[in-house]
């Protein structure tokens, strides 16, 4: 479809403002991406021509969705940065062109988010959403969920990945309920909690974040607070990995992290490092 | 704090810089996407999708290539032009030519531009370009078309149209930094 002669002759410079609004083929783009590395004169066509983009871009602002705010913070917490530096990154992101693991590649690239939306009946986020999510709230959530599975994947193995597959079945199940909700709080020393919450199946997914690593021996406990009822134990939590609390119920008032001895306590036995109320 | 700055501690994992961040440039990306886009649901979906990438790749941010905002907005940009032609390539072709005669990509833009922060600025600088200009940028950038499409929708030469975007940006670019 794409005559060579015209990205290889003179012409190709001409491409740099097509590039910068993202009007090119897919071919045509990485083709021109390849063509900026040897020539720095387009690389600073590129550039300039960017902040004219940025003019068009800046104007559009609204105010996103207050709720997703909350949505994107929390799954911020629950997902892994890529570690690497790209070898030679393109003069501006590329959703594309970036390499990865044999076990990303494994993945569908629908989960990653990185590719356009197949068309119905292709696997893909809009598929897995269920009849009876609203609109608004199911295609957002689910858009999230499929990029936190796909980044937490990444950084495990195999063998892990099977053991993570019900505990991520459990998490996405809480985020994409109709009733979910999120909440999160962070105090002076950046330890915080976040916490989404179905009411109606009386679950929540918990992350806690800034508490680092147990003392030697100890571990990090995560209590459920009510009124007239003695704390209850949610779990162990181990480093950033969410952790999903069952047999929630409106009645909660506040969770609340505390450090205590290999395997767990029956109660509290220090002063909460990390709280938050509901 | 500046974004740049901002974008460079998220880069290192640094979650509340990333709060930060969130609260400079969810509105812009939210905007740009819901533009291109139109459909609110979409948008949202898409605006967390790029938010949550500028979390992961932060760390491929080059300074030295353009600004934290540039880099955050092409993002956004590319994900919501990939978005918007898979779904014309799905053969939407009704939503298509409802959006064709729903509103001239010219007028749209204009009416936007309105109600946005820069209005004056843009207006001005918007009306400073050639109508071939400003409908090859905003044809491209704003709907997401090729400059194939765009050379076909205009009836104009494919090196017309790169040439009448360059110079578009060109002169949006001059005017533009000269009110500020």
């Amino acid at each position: 479809m794409i005559p060579l002669g015209r990205l290889l002759g003179r012409d190709r410079h001409a491409l740099a403002a097509p590039y910068v609004l993202d009007a090119l083929e897919p071919d045509e783009r990485r083709q021109f991406e390849r063509h900026l590395d040897s020539c720095p004169r387009c690389a600073d066509q590129v550039r300039t021509l960017a902040e004219g983009v940025l003019r068009f871009a800046l104007p559009t602002s609204a105010p996103a969705p207050a709720a997703m705010r909350e949505r994107v913070l929390t799954a911020v917490r629950t997902t892994a940065q890529d570690e690497s530096r790209e070898q030679s990154a393109p003069a501006t992101p590329d959703p594309e062109g970036e390499t990865r693991t044999t076990e990303a590649d494994n993945l569908p690239r629908s989960a990653t988010g990185r590719r356009p939306t197949p068309p119905a009946g292709t696997r893909g986020p809009q598929v897995r959403r269920p009849l009876l999510v609203p609109l608004a709230f199911g295609t957002a959530v689910m858009a999230l969920v499929a990029a936190v599975l796909f980044a937490v994947q990444v950084t495990r193995t195999h063998d892990q990945l099977a053991q993570e597959r019900a505990r991520t079945q459990a998490i996405t199940s809480v985020l994409a309920a109709p009733d979910a909700r999120a909440a999160s709080g962070r105090d002076r020393n950046g330890r915080g909690i976040g916490v989404v919450a179905s009411a109606a199946q009386g679950r929540a997914v918990v992350t806690v974040t800034g508490i680092g690593a147990p003392p030697a021996g100890k571990v990090h406990q995560l209590w459920l607070i009510s009124p007239n009822t003695p704390p209850r134990s949610l779990g162990l939590l181990h480093g950033d990995t969410p952790l999903v609390a069952t047999g929630l119920n409106s009645t909660a008032m506040s969770l609340a992290v505390t450090i205590e001895p290999n395997g767990g306590s029956q109660r509290p036995t220090t002063t909460a490092i990390a709280q938050l109320a509901l | 704090m500046e974004t740049d700055e901002l974008l460079v501690l998220v880069a290192g994992g640094d979650q509340a810089a990333f709060e930060d961040l969130y609260d400079l440039m969810s509105g812009p990306v939210f905007g740009l996407v819901r533009r291109v886009l139109r459909d609110p649901d979409q948008s949202e979906e898409v605006a967390q999708e790029v938010l949550l990438d500028v979390w992961r790749t932060a760390a491929r941010f080059d300074p030295s290539r353009g600004s934290a905002q540039s880099w955050i907005l092409t993002l956004a940009h590319r994900r919501a032009v990939d978005r918007v032609r898979s779904a014309r390539a799905a053969g939407d072709r009704e939503q298509r030519e409802a959006r064709r005669a729903e509103r001239p990509a010219f007028d749209q833009v204009a009416e936007e531009v309105e109600a946005g922060l820069e209005r004056e600025w843009v207006r001005r600088c918007l009306d400073k370009l050639t109508e071939l200009q400003r409908q090859s940028v905003t044809l491209a950038y704003y709907d997401g078309f090729t400059y194939r499409e765009v050379a076909e929708r205009l009836s104009l030469p494919l090196g017309t149209v790169k040439t009448r975007m360059r110079d578009g940006l060109t002169r949006l670019r001059t005017c533009l930094g000269g009110a500020a």
